[in-house]
């Protein structure tokens, strides 16, 4: 009896691992902004190319920059955050490929929510804030360095608000609802939730304040390593962005239009966040429809965390940035 | 009579308990030496687990930098507010519940049903009852050190001699005299036992209420120089947590040995 | 002052509901600076008694009366117990624990510190007052014992078996040093002992009660002189009056074992 137990405890071992072999682990959060992912599983781009992804949903964008270094997923696709520079700067290697979200001016992404009252009492511009509590998620995140590059361009500074660190989002929503903090900084589709509960105001959209290079798809050294693969991910990805882009981001006269897709990939969009319909349609994130990357924005980046103390010293760009997967990919898809 | 003669040999040698001075340093230094090596070797990289010297040479440029001062002065500031109000208030309470018969009626079995409760998990609702700065941090603290110090309170003032209790009476001492001065004096020893607890527990409230809402503490640096990934900050922080236990403890053995300055074999 | 023990009977009810006579109608006399024994067998109720007489128990029949002039100041007690087991506050300085009872009256603390140390110096300890109990031999720590009982100034000295717990040297010459302090102050006794020899020593009268329930068998006066010598031991009236103890309770004894 025994001896049946123990091989087939054997043969279980040996499986797993050549199951697990062929899946991706892809680290998201549940954002709009992760739609072009979403649709990339849901449609079957990537198997298409034979990657088989498997999503892992996380709390905060820098957790999953801790994750990649310490190989426990494969790819990430979040914000840019000083964490990921300081791995980088720490010695171990994270590659950053595509785009995967712009804070652009006209597309909504991350907005600045402020507590209804105060809304109503005359809180209207971002010099308003002086002196008001803030929450973000953590110290280093996009929010951070989004909130200060804002105030900063309207003549204040960090030091002129009170940042309140309240680890999630969720967290982040509760502290306004309770009145705990004056304002918050979230992404899609927290911000549309705020103010279809009631409790919250959007005073404006982080993208047309200050547009920068938000969030971006990143590979773990191993996975990196693996060329084949990592340029069949990016064909995949690829693939999805455009799809993305051109169901929900293409714009005439200034507007967006909706595409062919659209209801798809909100609904899409919806099934994986939980977020309400309605909320989503608000808008989408804008990010290139290939997939490219602002590569100098984030040199200004790496400068604004050492300025602020944040990172100890600077990074080249060619240390963190490789956007060779990615163009290998194009030019087979063509199109 | 003669015959062979055999010594008496001492046959309780191998319990003798010697201390070894030299080994404990040895063991530290061994320890350190090898983490260094390993750290420069490559085995582990310095990301996951900084070196020593690196941690050291961080902690230097903090202390020079005045980040250490702030963050020490942020936590201590909470832990001994917190920690004096949990001790002065669970040690009324234990006295009370363990002198009178309806307060004890009525505290033990609410002390009894609040007790398990894990301190960590009321620190939303303290958030909710007394906002996000810093009343509900010192409340949290005060907490967990208050049901150490109640519950130890009432052992002590239980177990007091009787025979005492009754030689104070027969010198004509009434309730307040023989609280004050027969109970309280005997509870000694376990209070000092519930001090030392409460020392602990709220060295883990205090990290676990810098994790929200805070921008000074050395939980604050730990927290947020693992959200930045800035391992070597990090480990100084937890450095500075771990100098902050022994330093309590010690403190409190020397305390102790000050107020309790009669051997308590009882 | 005198000591009226006036019928006093004491019964206890236990876990099970049943009633137990610990004294049945005890009733004898202590005069003014008399030093009496209180002797009897295991169980007969002797620290009851005391207790009783102390005001720390009450008895269920009769009661106790002092009589006679209150000299002194007017704080002073009735009467002041010495333990067996010394009892004294482990966190007190000797001085501090004879100034005890003088807290709980509410004299002062120049007065107390004044008080505490006559009777220090009387009870041999000077030079220890700043010790505290744990540094302290068995015999130290019970002239603790006795100058707290002291400085409180009681009309009558309460003693329950003080030397049972020292060993017999000791004993001895803390017998002989209690003759010496009762010398000085001339102060009432009632001293609780289960051995007769050290009953004889000391006493000018010994009050010997049964086994349960405690009843006043006999009251032997002893016809020693005073001061009392150990040679003493020796002498026909202290054989006769210890033979004559022993015989009363001989037989009380031997139930008592097998009880």
């Amino acid at each position: 009896m025994t001896r049946w137990l123990v091989a087939l405890l054997l043969l279980a071992t040996l499986a797993a691992p050549a199951a697990a072999a062929d899946t991706v682990k892809v680290g998201v959060l549940k954002l709009t902004s992760s739609a072009p992912l979403f649709i990339g599983v849901e449609k079957g781009f990537f198997k298409e190319f034979g990657v088989e992804p498997e999503l892992v949903f996380f709390q905060a964008a820098a957790p999953i920059a801790t994750a990649l270094a310490a190989g426990q997923v494969d790819v990430g696709a979040t914000g840019l955050t000083a964490a990921l520079y300081n791995i980088v700067l720490g010695g171990e290697k994270i590659w950053v490929v595509a785009d995967k979200g712009r804070e652009w001016p006209g597309y909504p992404l991350t907005a600045i929510v402020v507590r209804k009252e105060l809304y109503d009492g005359g809180l209207r511009g971002v010099t308003d804030l002086k002196g008001k509590r803030i929450g973000i998620t953590q110290l280093g995140s996009t929010f951070h360095y989004h909130l200060g590059n804002v105030l900063e361009k309207h003549g204040l500074t960090l030091n002129d608000v009170k940042i309140v660190p309240l680890q999630a989002m969720g967290a982040a929503m509760e502290a306004l609802k309770g009145r705990q903090v004056d304002a918050i900084m979230l992404p899609q589709p927290f911000p549309g939730t705020a103010e279809a509960q009631g409790f919250g105001r959007i005073l404006a959209w982080g993208g047309d304040l200050f547009p920068w290079q938000i969030a971006a798809v990143f590979y773990a050294k191993k996975f990196a390593a693996d060329r084949d693969r990592a340029v069949s991910f990016m064909k995949g990805y690829a693939k999805s962005s455009r799809y993305y882009h051109d169901a929900v981001l293409v714009q005439k006269d200034g507007r967006v239009v909706q595409g062919k897709r659209y209801d798809e990939v909100v609904a899409i969009t919806a099934k994986y966040t939980g977020a309400k319909p309605e909320v989503i349609r608000l808008g989408f994130p804008y990010q290139d429809r290939n997939g490219r990357l602002l590569t100098q924005d984030l040199a200004r980046q790496i400068d604004w965390w050492v300025k602020h103390g944040f990172m100890k010293s600077p990074l080249s760009l060619s240390d963190v940035v490789d956007t060779r997967f990615l163009e290998l990919a194009l030019k087979d898809l063509r199109e | 009579m003669t015959g062979p003669r055999t010594a008496v040999e001492d046959r309780t040698r191998f319990l003798v308990r010697r201390d070894h001075p030299w080994w404990r340093v040895l063991a530290v230094a061994g320890i350190l030496l090898a983490w260094e090596l390993f750290a420069r070797a490559g085995w582990v990289p310095v990301l996951f687990l900084p070196s020593p010297i690196g941690v050291l040479r961080e902690g230097a440029d903090m202390v020079v930098s005045g980040e250490i001062v702030t963050h020490l002065a942020a936590s201590l500031q909470r832990l001994v507010f917190g920690f004096v109000l949990g001790a002065a208030l669970g040690i009324a309470v234990g006295v009370a519940v363990g002198f009178f018969s309806i307060a004890e009626a009525v505290g033990t079995p609410v002390i009894a049903a609040t007790f398990p409760i894990p301190k960590i998990a009321l620190l939303p609702l303290l958030i909710l009852w007394l906002g996000l700065g810093e009343a509900s941090k010192i409340a949290v603290i005060a907490l967990g050190v208050f049901f150490p110090m109640a519950i130890n309170t009432y052992t002590g003032v239980r177990q007091a001699d009787p025979l005492l209790v009754r030689a104070a009476v027969a010198f004509g001492a009434r309730r307040w005299s023989v609280i004050r001065k027969v109970m309280l004096p005997s509870a000694l020893p376990m209070i000092f036992a519930g001090l030392r607890l409460g020392a602990g527990t709220a060295l883990l409230l205090l990290v676990a209420a810098e994790m929200i809402a805070v921008e000074s503490g050395i939980g604050f640096l730990v927290l947020h120089a693992g959200n930045l990934m800035q391992t070597t900050k990090l480990m100084v922080g937890i450095v500075l947590l771990s100098l902050l236990g022994v330093l309590s403890h010690w403190s409190l053995n020397r305390l102790e040995r000050l107020a309790i300055p009669w051997r308590h074999d009882h | 002052m005198r000591v009226v023990v006036d019928r006093v009977s004491k019964t206890y009810t236990d876990r099970s509901g049943r009633s137990i006579d610990a004294l049945r109608d005890v009733a004898f006399t202590v005069e003014a600076e008399e030093f009496v024994a209180l002797l009897g067998p295991s169980g007969c109720g002797k620290s009851t008694l005391l207790n009783i007489i102390a005001g720390l128990l009450a008895p269920t029949g009769g009661g106790v009366w002092f009589d006679g002039d209150r000299t002194g100041t007017g704080d002073a007690m009735l009467s002041a117990m010495v333990f067996q087991e010394f009892a004294l506050f482990p966190w007190r300085t000797a001085q501090k624990n004879v100034e005890f009872g003088l807290e709980e009256a509410g004299v002062p603390a120049a007065e107390r510190a004044t008080r505490a140390r006559r009777y220090i110096e009387l009870t041999g300890l000077a030079g220890f007052e700043t010790r505290y109990p744990h540094q302290l031999s068995g015999g130290m720590r019970q002239r603790v014992g006795i100058a707290r009982a002291l400085a409180v100034e009681p009309a009558v000295l309460l003693m329950d078996e003080p030397f049972s717990a020292l060993d017999a040297q000791t004993r001895q010459l803390m017998q002989e040093e209690l003759l010496g302090i009762w010398d000085r102050t001339r102060k009432t006794i009632l001293y609780v002992t289960h051995n007769i020899q050290e009953a004889v020593y000391m006493a000018d009268r010994v009050v010997v009660l049964s086994r349960r329930p405690g009843q006043v068998l006999a009251e032997v006066p002893i016809e020693l002189d005073r001061p009392r010598t150990e040679h003493m031991a020796g002498e026909p009236a202290f054989i006769e009056a210890a033979d004559h103890i022993w015989s009363l309770i001989k037989a009380q004894a031997r139930a008592a074992i097998a009880e």
